[in-house]
């Protein structure tokens, strides 16, 4: 193959031939090219050590970035400013006030007070907790892995029940005819003398309509398990209590009613994210005990 | 050796639009948040990387042109009404950073809607008492009367007494009903709802059985710089008369 020849033209532009200047120059490029790439991985990729600060950080103490954003925050929480009306004081104030808080955070590991402080650990327990959460919570679920969680949990998502229902009591031992009594109940009006008769009084316990938590509380489980059954205007067989016997009359019972997916749904879609993150947890502390070479003292095995 | 040039050439144009996009990219994480609208260099930089990155991460929630869903209580980024802070550039940022009830512990989650049907309506705060329906629906009714709806009067003044009183709505919501920003409580004394259409029924399912929208915390998943743009475009299509005006 030629090679440089003077006094021929330009021979470096010939790819035919030689070049020394044409060899030199595209090295001269290529290591050019190469350090400029490694200059720029080196000094912005993260965990490395660098003089510069990043851009998206304030300080960096050693190597450890304090964030920019936390800097914003904090002198909008602090001063009520942002960054153009904050004064070099405040500025200042702020930025101390975080490499300070950096500066003991690192200290506070290199003393390994997460051994011996019970307040960091359980700070750090709940951290880890909050990590795992956060990734659960930043997947979103498709609309039809929120369909099938609904139709598979199709109790959780139900009204709540409300009933009005009056709770007659009618001494033990009462005289007269209690089946009078009960027919006398479903005009839900007893006559008074029908009352005197039989020395019976409403008990209070429930006022008007209520939930069917709140009527289960107000009447005690046995009468509430009575109570649930009863159409509008029903009245229940009479109920023997230590206080005497109960009679239910049921002004209005509106049961339980499925909601369908759309009004269901933002309550699926945080039912769903709670079960992701109970998994995650579970998942992360059984990859922890695996990977742990944990042992446990004779006498506890 | 043409080739060879070009080749160069278009290595050397690359390289330089690159440094140049790092470099505004740089600018753009140094300069105030508040202030990237008004720089016309920084603002087009931010919503031209901002929109896809939008669409790619917070559009499945909140739309492609961020409308939201009322449906879902997903909030509508498109108008003026900020759930969260005043609509500034920074507290977008920190919202998409941090999140809403994400679990972060720098999260906006100081409040949530109690259910006001169930026997604990806000497990977190026991002094909450449940609440019976007839008072749910007088405080349906105090809400119609303070948006200028048609109400039961007698409902809407027990209701107004509930409000203020036993059912602790004034904590979250102000004792007009506006809301307060610091803590996402909305503004029960306008037209704009989160959750449904504002009707009777909507309502009670809100107080009945309770509200807690969740936005996830960003701040692992994207870059600062990311972070930064999308609040940006965020911005601009919430102030459209401002940043055309800017243009």
């Amino acid at each position: 193959m030629p090679t440089d020849q003077k006094g021929k033209g330009t021979p470096w532009r010939d790819p035919t031939r030689v070049s020394s200047v044409r060899s030199f120059a595209l090295m001269t490029l290529g290591a050019l090219i190469g350090l400029f790439l490694a200059g720029y991985s080196l000094f912005t990729a993260r965990g490395v050590s660098t003089l510069s600060v990043p851009a998206e950080d304030v300080a960096l103490v050693n190597q450890q970035p304090i964030s920019r954003s936390d800097y914003l925050i904090l002198l909008q929480t602090l001063y009520g400013v942002d960054l153009s009306h904050a004064t070099r004081e405040q500025r200042q104030k702020v930025l101390n006030d975080m490499i300070r808080e950096e500066l003991f955070v690192q200290r506070g590991k290199e003393l390994d007070l997460a051994s011996s402080d019970p307040e960091v650990r359980s700070a750090l327990v709940n951290a880890v907790e909050l990590e795992i959460s956060q990734d659960a919570i930043t997947a979103e679920p498709t609309e039809a892995t929120l369909r099938d969680y609904y139709t598979t949990h199709p109790d959780r998502y139900v009204s709540e029940g409300i009933m009005n229902v009056r709770d007659w009591v009618f001494p033990a031992g009462a005289p007269g005819d209690m089946a009078a009594a009960l027919q006398a109940l479903k005009s839900a009006v007893i006559p008074p003398e029908t009352l005197a008769r039989l020395h019976a009084h409403e008990s209070g316990k429930t006022q008007g309509d209520e939930f069917y938590f709140a009527a289960k509380i107000h009447l005690g489980d046995q009468l509430f398990a009575s109570a649930r059954d009863l159409s509008d205007g029903a009245v229940s067989a009479p109920i023997q209590l230590s206080d005497g016997v109960h009679v239910l009359y049921m002004v209005a019972n509106k049961r339980p009613v499925p909601f369908d997916f759309d009004k269901a749904r933002p309550q699926v879609l945080n039912d769903y994210r709670s079960h992701a993150i109970d998994q995650l947890k579970a998942g992360d502390e059984s990859f922890l005990r695996k990977r742990a070479n944990v042992r446990v003292a004779d006498d506890l095995r | 050796m043409r080739l060879a040039l070009i080749f160069i050439l278009a290595f050397l144009i690359g390289a330089a639009v690159f440094a140049n996009g790092s470099y505004v990219e740089r600018k753009l994480l140094r300069a105030d948040p508040d202030g990237v609208p008004a720089d016309p260099a920084l603002r087009r930089f931010a919503l031209r990387r901002g929109q896809p990155a939008f669409v790619a991460h917070c559009a499945a929630c909140h739309g492609v042109l961020g409308k939201g869903d009322p449906a879902k209580g997903v909030p509508n980024l498109t108008d003026s009404d900020w759930l969260y802070g005043t609509g500034r550039v920074a507290e977008i940022e920190q919202i998409i950073e941090y999140g809403i009830r994400s679990r972060n512990s720098r999260a906006w989650s100081l409040a949530i809607m109690p259910a006001y049907a169930r026997p604990h309506p806000n497990p977190a705060d026991r002094n909450i008492r449940p609440l019976s329906p007839g008072e749910i629906s007088d405080l349906i009714e105090f809400l119609f009367r303070q948006q200028g709806r048609a109400a039961d009067a007698a409902a809407a003044s027990r209701g107004a007494a509930l409000y203020r009183g036993d059912a602790g709505c004034y904590d979250c919501h102000s004792l007009d009903a506006k809301g307060d920003s610091a803590i996402g409580a909305p503004n029960l004394a306008d037209a704009i709802t989160l959750y449904g259409d504002g009707s009777r029924d909507a309502l009670y399912q809100s107080i009945a059985y309770g509200r807690q929208g969740v936005c996830p915390a960003w701040i692992k998943k994207l870059g600062a710089a990311d972070i930064r743009e999308i609040a940006v475009y965020v911005y601009s299509i919430s102030h459209p008369g401002e940043m055309s005006n800017a243009n």
